[in-house]
């Protein structure tokens, strides 16, 4: 039998990777157990048609963290970081609203485009991201960092909270004010006082709705918006594949053993906590701490024998919100999109707020919209190699789409879904229909049996102003369990989903630090 | 808006007095005459017929009804056999009490729990990884309990079970007047007794047939008085008179843990995890911050202090449970008493307190308050052994 | 069958002992310590509270009756309509003690069953007899009922902790004074006070809406349904919108305030609350003028110095409080030429947005309905038409885009059950709150009132799906829109709390970050009305709060 590792991390996703990595580089003796036959989790590129892969199921990587970039040599392992933010086409939904409107990563040609539609939202667009800027601070000193616990403040180290109450506070007054006004508000609201452009509006709430069970016009939302406008930087070029790709290289640089293949089905328990995990055939395999990166749910009530954690806390957890809302439809494409006059890597649908709305009012009532708005990447842009020559991969997140469904998804619901986006799309490309080689359609019922995501939620838990302030719950709000040795590290943890690989490194410090 | 039980158009029609209270949503029968002394009195020494259908039933059933058990109570009731009954409390995740009552083992795979408020609720929270169901038989189930020195003759007439070689907590199957019935020997006065469990539709023929044979062993139908008397010579304490279960507890303070209550010996700590394990853990460690004893009033004083005032010393038909304040030598207050009685077999004032654990050795002297007059005044009672009242009976065969 | 918006005939309520108003038009002198502009509960109880200091206060209401939203109306005659606010919520028992409300005929019979009839024959009714509701609930699911109480425990908690935030000045987390950090420590150890569980059901209360609390607790979309609605009243929100679950807690308050119950109907109709504060102010000297209408607030150098009324009489003062929504306070009486730009955008930017109406019905007998017919207690509380969570978001989804609600959330009460002096004997008075009807309609507010009675006959009808004699009994009936309550009683946007209770226009934030505290940036012009801490509902802290804020500034 061979010696136990200091820590195993289970699942070899964007976090689970990023701890392993760390917990390595410091020392440690580290195995990854990864359910699938592949590293990445929801960021690995996928053959989903002979010859054609798509770029994962997440494709916005601009939230990832500088830290863990620079702390693992990301660059020398293959990462490249982009300059500027890719630009994003505001489609609006071809019903003659004009043509799409682009948001450039680079502020001055962005303000540019927006003033041939409305030269107030030239000003407004500044001003707005000027705002963000200022805001940014605030943001960081929440989100940035380890957790406060806001339910036991009195174990705060009061120098600590002292020191990011200051960064706060000198922000000024003003802006202070709108950083405690603005997270409670909705999206709708604050971009209905700003702008004037209904196309632009719409295309800027986008992506507070991508991890939120929530319209535009649901409180909390400016929250996600907010996290997502002050933290993210320009992203990473080839995104999520390019990302676990540096990620996985640099592991095993370290000297992180990965085993794929392996499904751990329960955790092993020991007279003082978590000593080591048993696989699904049997194999016990010793660890001196175990940090997982799947679903808190999975972790806690599943890998754990029922009783050992308290009926309180396996309630909280058990009533975590995890509603799968957005399905990935990707298409292989025998050529390139012709979405706008230039190609274009990013690009969203929905003419108005209230278009976004709309889309979102029947999932309410687990029904399926018939006018989804599309959240569109053009994988092929950056990674042409990800479809044979001359054609193109296009992935769609459709919202929203309701993982509890009523009468359930089957096989022609799911090919209506992708007939849909494909109707959807012709409206901005009319010929793309004859284009389509193949579909590819990924409900949220399909993402949590691929990617074992609790509701197929890709952000483990839902982006709620509740699940973002204490997430997943008091007794696990610093990645530490209270199962001694047994620590979470994924995206159920704080500050949440996305390819930021925050809970992944934040988790690691954690573990560091314990010791 | 209280419903009747199984058994009202009988209790009703011998409800000369008119005293009913409520008991968890049903009519319960208080005394059946204007003083209960009469119903107390045949209870110990014939025996007494109490409707106890409101307690909340709960049929457990399926492989995983003993590991569900387990892991609710503080007991193991793996190891529970079949046609045994045991006592038992429940408690939250902090080791604080919510409810007592008793587990029967009817069979390898069908338990029943009898609990004083509705648990349906929380039983179902812990479910999810057992197999097991759970029938909530409140509605279904009438219960009749028979307790006194004559219950096992008056009872043995009328049903086919050889009740002389049912244990003391036994339970058994039995056909009574043609009906199925199970017989436990239970009960909560702390005297030779038996409860029988009855198909809400058989009811009035199981009451009918006890009556019938009645009048040859003294058998009267008792009350919630006469019964509150005798459950305190017992020494048992009551949910909601002398704790509260920790979901009604607006503040900590009120809430009490099986150590504090003196019920520590239900509990079997090590083992498999189960509902406030860890907290009750720590406790037995730490040592509880509060003990349940029995205290019995001097008696001289009692009569002293009533002499001055030119009054004899008061006797109180009924048992009180309004709680008044304990003192310790000093003067200080230690704890209180939850509900006490006058009992008329003993000759004595009881009560059940919760006081210090360092006020709690047999035979500590400590001061209660006693109110003569609309005056305030104390005199010592007795740390006293439990049960005040405790026959030989109720365990012999 | 008569139909009648909103005029009136008599003012008086029945059982208000004499009338408590000092004249009409015309304040008696030209010079007060404080003008109160608005007769509305919070301005009367801001008004008493000064005069009881010794201040010299003028209260001048616009209509012929007192008590604004809080008023009683024989809009037919015999019949005494509650025509706005309806029941009395967590009215501060301090008040009633400190301004001797009982003596000047304050009386709140409580509400002690809510009543849902279902569409499919059955029936929910909540009582304050444990073992009934328990089996009340039970019939829809077991479990709920035991956790029913539970989570009342867990609310009567919490509440202990709301009740210091409703009962103080809203604190002010941006400055730094000693004073302001010494009450926010005082807040931050009422916080520390409660137990982990209780903080952390907190800050979900906080920040969860009000469907997805409820769905951590139970099971049954029966029992949510009706719950879940007093998380959304007066707000433009539905029950699946975050931020919701906090006015849930309300409900619990009342257990935390003593003997005093949360709900409850007023003796006479809310107007005679109003009248009871009326009555007491006057008792401690205060002047009230009805009749008398504001035109403006006279301002000389940045300061408030009184009022002109539309009459052109000008009255001085040495303050001026409003009781009127921030926007008529800061567009109407002051002004924007007195504003700060910034400070015009953030009030722009404060949103009233109403979103209910309110039908109130005289009918010749007892409404009955079918899944429970006949008299009995469950009439005697609030009856709600919600019969499911999904049913009150499919409202709030027509309302989202400018339709009023085609099957609409209703809060109906029938206050001459209790309180026979509202009705004549045998006939009866229906007040029907209703929900989602957006002040923004489609096409633009103004085409209310060519809607309002359509608007009516969908309320009308959506009721008598339950009762079905219903339409047969009405004799009269008066339907309020969101634009009636703006033109009748002032209520910018129909909004009846003054602005909408979201958590960015609570706290420090009601109505302003910077202007919380009963100040104005006009040097003494005050603001002491719902939109204001703690917001609104006829709980007059408002009010008391600005009074006392006043004294010890020294103003006046």
């Amino acid at each position: 039998m061979s010696r136990a590792y200091d820590a195993i991390v289970i699942g070899a996703g964007h976090n689970g990777l990023t701890t392993a990595a760390r917990l390595a580089k410091a020392g440690r003796r580290v195995l990854v157990l990864e359910r699938r036959d592949r590293v990445g989790g929801l960021a690995a590129a996928e053959e989903f048609h002979p010859g054609y892969r798509r770029p994962g199921v997440l494709f916005d990587s601009a939230m990832v963290r500088p830290s863990v970039v620079e702390a693992l040599g990301l660059q020398s392992h293959g990462l490249r970081l982009r300059t500027v933010p890719p630009t994003v086409l505001a489609l609006g939904n071809g019903e003659g609203e004009g043509e799409p409107l682009p948001i450039h990563g680079d502020e001055d040609r962005a303000a540019e485009a927006i003033g041939r539609v409305s030269r107030a939202d030239a000003d407004a667009y500044r001003t707005w991201r000027e705002l963000l800027r200022r805001l940014a601070p605030g943001l960081r000193a929440l989100f940035g960092r380890e957790p406060i616990d806001l339910v036991d403040i009195e174990s705060e180290h009061v120098w600590a909270l002292g020191k990011r109450a200051l960064a706060v506070r000198r922000m000024g007054k003003a802006d202070l004010m709108e950083l405690l006004r603005l997270p409670p508000m909705a999206v709708a609201d604050v971009l209905r006082e700003r702008f004037a452009s209904p196309v632009l509006q719409a295309a800027l709430a986008l992506p507070a709705l991508l991890g939120s069970f929530a319209g535009p016009r649901s409180p909390g939302t400016m929250l996600e918006l907010l996290r997502r406008e002050c933290l993210g930087g320009p992203g990473v070029t080839g995104g999520g594949p390019m990302l676990v790709e540096a990620l996985h290289r640099a592991a095993l640089a370290v000297g992180v053993e990965v085993r794929t293949d392996a499904r751990v089905r329960r955790l092993r328990l020991g007279a003082d906590g978590v000593s080591g995990v048993e696989l699904a055939d049997g194999e016990a395999i010793d660890g001196r701490l175990v940090a997982a990166s799947c679903h808190p749910g999975h972790t806690l009530c599943e890998l754990l024998p029922p009783g050992v954690i308290e009926h309180r806390f396996e309630h909280r957890v058990r009533t975590l919100r995890s509603r799968g809302s957005v399905a990935i439809v990707s298409l292989a494409l025998s050529r390139a999109p012709r979405l706008g006059p230039e190609p274009v890597e990013f690009a969203r649908t929905g003419a108005c707020l209230d278009d976004l709305e709309r889309a979102f009012d029947p999932i309410k009532y687990r029904e399926m919209t018939q006018t989804p708005v599309l959240d569109l990447h053009v994988a092929t842009v950056a990674d042409p190699s990800l479809a044979p020559e001359g054609h193109a991969v296009l992935c769609a997140t459709v919202l929203f789409v309701p993982h509890a469904r009523e009468g359930g998804w089957d096989d022609a619901s799911r090919d209506a879904l992708g007939e849909r986006v494909v109707q959807l799309l012709s409206r901005h490309d009319a010929e793309i229909g004859a284009a389509v080689v193949a579909k590819e359609v990924l409900t949220p019922v399909e993402l949590e049996a691929k990617y074992g995501l609790h509701g197929g939620h890709p952000f483990h838990l839902e982006h709620a102003l509740d699940q973002l302030m204490i997430r997943p719950t008091p007794e696990c709000i610093r990645y530490a369990t209270p199962i001694a040795g047994l620590w979470l590290c994924g995206s159920g943890s704080h500050p949440g989903g996305g390819l930021s690989c925050a809970p992944g490194e934040l988790a690691a410090q954690a573990i560091l630090a314990a010791r | 808006m209280p419903i009747p039980t199984p058994f009202h158009p009988r209790t009703a029609a011998l409800c000369t007095s008119m005293f009913w209270k409520e008991w968890a949503g049903y009519h319960a029968v208080r005394s059946y005459d204007v003083s209960h002394e009469r119903e107390y009195f045949a209870l110990r020494n014939g025996a007494g017929v109490l409707d106890v259908s409101p307690l909340h039933k709960y049929e457990l059933r399926g492989p995983g009804a003993a590991d569900l058990l387990s892991r609710i109570t503080v007991r193991d009731i793996r190891k529970l056999r079949v046609g045994r009954v045991t006592y038992l409390c429940w408690c939250n995740d902090d080791g604080k009490i919510l409810d007592d009552g008793t587990v029967s083992r009817l069979d390898d795979q069908h338990f029943r729990l009898t609990a004083a408020e509705p648990t349906f609720a929380w039983l179902h929270r812990f479910t999810g990884p057992h197999d097991v169901t759970i029938e909530d038989s409140s509605e279904r189930l009438a219960a009749l309990a028979i307790q006194g020195p004559t219950s096992r003759d008056a009872l043995a007439r009328i049903c086919d079970a050889p009740l002389h070689r049912l244990p003391f907590f036994g339970v058994t199957r039995a056909r009574l007047q043609e009906v199925d019935v199970w017989i436990s020997r239970t009960g909560y006065t702390g005297d030779l007794g038996y409860e029988i469990w009855v198909d809400r539709e058989h009811a009035l023929t199981v009451w009918d047939a006890i009556m019938a044979v009645g009048l040859d062993h003294r058998v009267l139908p008792l009350g919630l008085d006469a019964l509150d008397v005798a459950r305190i010579e017992a020494g048992f304490i009551m949910n909601g008179v002398d704790y509260w279960g920790a979901h009604h507890c607006l503040v900590p303070s009120r809430q009490s843990t099986p150590y504090e209550l003196g019920l520590g010996w239900t509990v079997n700590l090590d083992r498999e995890p189960f509902v406030g394990q860890a907290a009750l853990r720590a406790e037995r460690a730490r040592g509880p911050a509060w003990a349940t004893v029995g205290l019995r009033y001097d008696w001289d004083e009692y009569e002293a202090l009533f002499a001055r005032f030119g009054l004899p010393p008061h006797v109180p038909l009924a048992a009180w449970r309004d709680g008044v304040p304990v003192y310790g030598s000093d003067g200080r207050q230690v704890g209180r008493a939850t509900s006490g009685a006058w009992s008329p077999l003993l000759k004595a004032n009881l009560a059940l307190a919760s006081v210090r654990p360092e006020h709690a050795a047999l035979g500590t002297r400590l001061r209660i308050e006693v109110t003569v007059e609309y005056e305030r005044h104390q005199i010592s009672a007795i740390v006293s052994k439990t049960p005040f009242f405790n026959p030989e009976r109720k365990r012999s065969a | 069958m008569t139909q009648g918006a909103t005029k009136t005939s008599s003012s008086a309520p029945p059982g208000a002992a004499g009338s408590p108003i000092s004249g009409v038009g015309q304040p008696r002198d030209r010079s007060y310590d404080v003008i109160v502009v608005g007769g509305g509960h919070n301005g009367l109880v801001c008004a008493a509270y000064l005069a009881k200091a010794g201040k010299k206060v003028l209260v001048l209401e616009r209509r012929h009756v007192l008590g604004g939203a809080a008023v009683s109306e024989q809009v037919f005659p015999g019949f005494t309509f509650s025509v706005c606010s309806y029941v009395v919520s967590l009215f501060r028992p301090h008040i009633i003690r400190e301004l001797g409300l009982v003596d000047h005929g304050f009386h709140v019979i409580p509400l002690d069953c809510s009543f849902l009839p279902l569409p499919d024959g059955r029936s929910l009714a909540r009582f304050g007899d444990y073992a009934r509701t328990r089996r009340e609930i039970a019939q829809f699911s077991p479990r709920d009922a035991e956790v029913y109480p539970e989570f009342g425990l867990a609310m009567s908690k919490l509440a202990r902790f709301s009740k210091h935030v409703i009962d103080h000045p809203p604190p002010e987390p941006t400055s730094l004074a000693p004073r302001e950090l010494l009450q926010l420590l005082r807040l931050g150890r009422g916080y520390q006070a409660l137990d982990r569980d209780v903080r952390y059901l907190n800050l979900k209360l906080l920040t969860m809406s009000a469907a997805d609390f409820l769905d951590e607790w139970f099971e049954s979309e029966v029992l949510k349904g009706p719950m879940s609605v007093s998380g959304i009243i007066g707000t433009m929100l539905g029950v699946r919108s975050p931020g919701t679950a906090y006015v849930l807690l309300h409900h619990y308050m009342g257990e935390i305030d003593g003997a005093f119950r949360a709900w409850g109907f007023s003796k006479g109709g809310t107007g005679a609350v109003s009248y009871a504060i009326a009555a007491a102010a006057r008792g401690f000297g205060v002047e009230i003028v009805t009749e008398a209408t504001v035109d403006h607030v006279r301002i000389t150098s940045g300061r408030a110095t009184g009022v002109v009324l539309e009459s052109g009489n000008e009255i001085t003062a040495k303050a001026v409080v409003s009781g009127c929504d921030p926007h008529r306070t800061y567009f109407g009486l002051i002004g924007e030429q007195h504003l700060e730009p910034e400070l015009v955008g953030q009030l722009r930017r404060y949103k009233l947005r109403g979103s209910s109406g309110k039908v109130n019905l005289a009918v010749d007998r007892l409404p009955d309905f079918t899944c429970r017919p006949g008299p009995g207690p469950h009439l005697e509380g609030d009856i709600a038409i919600v019969p499911n969570v999904d049913y009150v978001e499919r409202a709030y989804d027509e309302a989202k885009y400018g339709a009023f609600s085609s099957r609409p959330y209703l809060n109906v009460v029938i206050p001459s059950l209790v309180d026979p002096t509202v009705a004549p004997p045998g006939k009866h008075v229906i007040s029907c709150f209703v929900q989602y009807a957006p002040y923004d309609l489609e096409g633009g507010p103004e085409r209310w009132p060519r809607q309002r009675e359509a608007f009516g006959d969908t309320v009308v009808d959506t009721l008598a799906e339950y009762c079905p004699g219903l339409k047969e009994s009405i004799l009269h009936r008066q339907v309020l829109t969101p634009w009636d309550l703006e033109h009748e009683f002032g209520l910018t946007e129909g909004n009846i709390f003054h602005g909408e209770l979201s958590l960015e226009q609570l706290l420090f934030q009601r109505p302003m970050a910077g202007w919380a505290r009963y100040r104005t940036p006009i040097r003494n012009m005050w603001m002491c009305s719902s939109g204001t801490h703690p917001g609104g509902g006829i709980m007059g802290a408002p009010g008391e709060l600005a009074a006392k804020a006043m004294l010890k500034a020294g103003a006046a």
